[in-house]
């Protein structure tokens, strides 16, 4: 293969330039695109963690979306200028020829045909890109600021519409992004690598493959024919100002794209349960009270012994502990003057003495005497302790 | 009764033992709850503390002016799960060996339930430990002698058996009681609670789908509901229950929620937040954002419901304050769209599930038949 020295300038440095933003926005949009459309995947936990976070991948999402916008403004305002100061020939738009063209390297690849057919300055798989990107671009960019802008875009179209330009986005997100590895992928970088996005050259053995009919007609002298210099003049004094207002007006649009709302809070409402106090008592349960025992119907102080009065007494209200339990019986009135653990309890004649008033008088006790009934017990003591 | 260490203990009791218990463990499938059989030698029985203890009005003041009441309910006592599992009140009382008892220093009727209630763990262990992880627990760490110990919600007394033997789920005379139980400390919560959807069903029906205040929180481990793990955990605990098709289907309920509100925005991000950030805080809502926390009503509640549209326009307005009429209706209602519900969605959709497929179908016949073509080429030694 000889080496062929000859080249020919295919994209200058702008177009190159502007080529770089779109391969780093698009990259970038898919990337961070992906969790998004498949937040349970593990691919997207993983480009979630490298990316610092969702919020941080939404922002890179929404950054990289608009530098694609502006890419596109500009890509407007040098097309206009290319083909109304320049009066280049509009080789980008499809035509006829393009359709025949992929019907006949169809035809040739299947082997039906010997001829691969001859191209012009863009093929019909470069415009299938280009316009493919056109398309991406548009229904993107729309369907992005519905889920960007969804109460502005709610409040003149149907709630509805934005799940709807959700499942647009996504799904040609998945188109897009698969195109791209299929088409541009095998065509610009598989086939033959095409630099040209790079030096901005290919040479004339590449020209001669890809695009003959570009060739010829640069051979022929009918590229890039020299403009009137008056009449140049004039066209850029009439684009410039037009193109001035255009930008002004498309920049306003992206900034309204990107500032037009707020949507939602960014800090989160209370819930009222936060509010209540975690404790929180119900008024207490009340505790099970009991009847007090009656005391025993009241006794002549005359006739104050163990058997009218005192026994019954401790047998209600003393034998639950002090009868076949414990250190010490009330049981009988042996029992009781025989004392228990503790020593004797009753000294006859001294109630105030007794060890069983003196632990009985602070209150407090179990079984405790009402004072009524304790006073009984003393003046029983007192007079004797008689049985 | 205790197996004594012996010099010579032969080496198949040492091999056969543990295991026999543990055919045995297996062979009776024991629940979490179940004690390990304590050996214990009680110096005194039932019988004799109830001699005193069942006779009614036992009580002393303490020095709080609070009375402690002494009175054990024998009947209540004894259908609980601790009298049928035959274990005594020495078990617990270890302080209580004779008579007259030892005497307390307790001043107050919390002193003497928080001086007793690490008792428990002598046979419930495993549910004390879990318990040391719990609110609770920090809350009285932090000083706070308000916060629930095992004895606040289980009273020892009178607990009846909570767990099915084998199963070891929550019995449902059991499970109705359990927002009572919670009330006694948590009130206004258990007032709302119990005219939520869940809430009237359990306490009004002795519904047992829907769940208690412990299906949520958990028990024994209750953990803080106000940090961000249990929020963005929050749509699979409210997923647990609402995507089996078992239990929704008698409600007429979709299983769909979970699936529809990850597939949503607000799912997207809480799925993908708690990832990264699972301690930190995000204002993308869960589940009970919009459908309330303890305050859950039927989304068809013909007053608070929030499939009125004007009841959810208003739950959006929290968050997106500026959000108008046809704002609610980008919400999919955790409908997965079709032709009837959100048709836009559905037809977009299809259209992809084709347009997709052909394209790419189509750029991949170009690209294998060019592909082929040239390796043809190439061998044929044919130049272009």
């Amino acid at each position: 293969m000889n080496k062929t020295s000859n080249t020919f300038p295919r994209f200058e440095l702008a177009r190159r330039i502007e080529h770089l933003l779109m391969l780093l926005s698009f990259s970038a949009l898919g990337i961070t695109g992906i969790p998004q459309k498949f937040p349970g995947s593990q691919i997207s936990v993983v480009i979630v963690n490298m990316l610092g976070g969702i919020e941080n991948l939404r922002n890179i999402h929404h950054i990289a979306a608009t530098v694609m916008m502006f890419g596109t403004l500009y890509h407007l305002l040098v097309m206009g200028y290319k083909i109304y100061v320049e009066r280049r020939s509009m080789s980008m738009l499809p035509s006829f020829k393009d359709a025949r063209d992929a019907w006949e390297a169809l035809i040739y690849n299947f082997g039906f045909s010997k001829i691969r057919p001859q191209m012009g300055r863009y093929t019909f798989e470069e415009k299938v890109e280009y316009w493919a990107f056109v398309w991406g671009t548009v229904l993107m960019g729309l369907t992005g600021f519905m889920m960007w802008n969804p109460i502005s875009t709610s409040n003149i179209l149907p709630g509805e519409f934005i799940p709807a330009a959700k499942a647009a986005h996504g799904a040609e997100a998945i188109l897009a992004v698969l195109a791209i590895i299929i088409w541009h992928m095998y065509g610009v970088h598989l086939r033959s690598f095409n630099k040209s996005m790079w030096t901005g050259k290919l040479t004339e053995e590449e020209m001669l493959h890809e695009h003959p009919l570009e060739l010829a007609d640069i051979k022929a002298g009918l590229v890039n024919q020299p403009i009137d210099p008056d009449l140049f003049r004039k066209r850029k004094r009439a684009y410039y100002p037009v193109a001035g207002v255009l930008a002004i007006l498309m920049l306003a649009g992206v900034y309204g794209f990107v500032a037009v709302e707020e949507t939602a809070l960014k800090t989160i409402p209370m819930q009222p349960e936060r509010l209540v106090s975690a404790y929180d008592p119900q008024t207490p349960t009340p505790m099970p009270t009991f009847a007090p025992t009656a005391t025993p119907a009241s006794v002549d102080a005359a006739d104050l012994t163990w058997n009218s009065f005192v026994g019954p007494l401790f047998e209600q209200k003393c034998l639950m502990c002090h009868g076949a339990l414990g250190g010490l019986s009330l049981a009988t009135f042996e029992d009781a003057m025989a004392g228990g653990q503790s020593g004797v309890i009753i000294l006859p004649g001294d109630g105030a003495n007794s060890f069983l008033i003196e632990v009985q008088a602070p209150g407090g006790h179990l079984g405790q005497l009402s004072a009524d009934e304790l006073d009984l017990v003393q003046q029983w003591i007192d007079a004797g302790a008689p049985e | 009764m205790r197996i004594q260490k012996k010099g010579g203990s032969p080496v198949w009791a040492s091999i056969t033992l543990p295991l026999v218990g543990l055919i045995i463990a297996i062979a009776f499938g024991l629940p979490s709850t179940a004690e390990a059989a304590p050996a214990f030698s009680p110096t005194l029985s039932n019988d004799e503390c109830l001699a005193c203890h069942g006779e009614p009005g036992m009580s002393v003041m303490l020095e709080s002016e609070e009375i402690l009441f002494l009175t054990i309910d024998a009947g209540k006592f004894a259908n609980s799960v601790h009298n049928l599992e035959e274990i005594g009140c020495v078990d617990c009382h270890t302080d209580i060996t004779e008579f007259p008892h030892p005497e307390r220093t307790d001043h107050s009727l919390r002193e003497i339930s928080l001086d007793f209630y690490t008792s428990c763990k002598e046979c419930h262990q495993e549910e004390y430990d879990k318990t040391l992880d719990s609110m609770h627990e920090r809350a009285l760490a932090g000083g706070d002698t308000n916060a629930a110990i095992c004895t606040d919600c289980h009273n020892p007394h009178t607990q009846a058996r909570m767990t099915h033997p084998l199963t070891g789920e929550v019995l449902l005379l059991e499970k109705v009681k359990i927002p009572a139980t919670c009330a006694r400390c948590h009130n206004t919560i258990f007032e709302t609670y119990k005219d939520s959807v869940h809430g009237e069903n359990l306490t009004e029906n002795y519904n047992q789908d829907v769940p208690s205040c412990i299906d949520c929180h958990g028990v024994h481990n209750i953990g803080d509901p106000t940090t961000t793990e249990f929020r963005v955990d929050s749509p699979a605990l409210c997923a647990s229950c609402h995507t089996d098709s078992d239990i929704m289907e008698k409600y007429d309920i979709s299983t769909d929620v979970l699936e529809s509100y990850v597939a949503d925005f607000h799912g997207t991000t809480v799925t993908l937040f708690e990832q990264r950030y699972p301690e930190q805080d995000t204002n993308k809502p869960v589940c009970f954002d919009c459908h309330g926390i303890h305050d859950i009503k039927s989304p068809d509640d013909p007053e608070h419901g929030i499939a009125l549209k004007e009841n959810l326009l208003i739950t959006c307005q929290r968050c997106h304050p500026e959000a108008d009429v046809s704002f609610p209706d980008s919400w999919m209602s955790h409908y997965i769209p079709d032709a009837e519900h959100y048709p836009a969605v559905y037809y977009i959709d299809l259209f992809y599930k084709y347009l997709i497929p052909i394209v790419l179908g189509g750029m991949l016949v170009f690209v294998i038949s060019d592909m082929v073509r040239r390796m043809i080429n190439k061998k044929k030694g044919a130049s272009h």
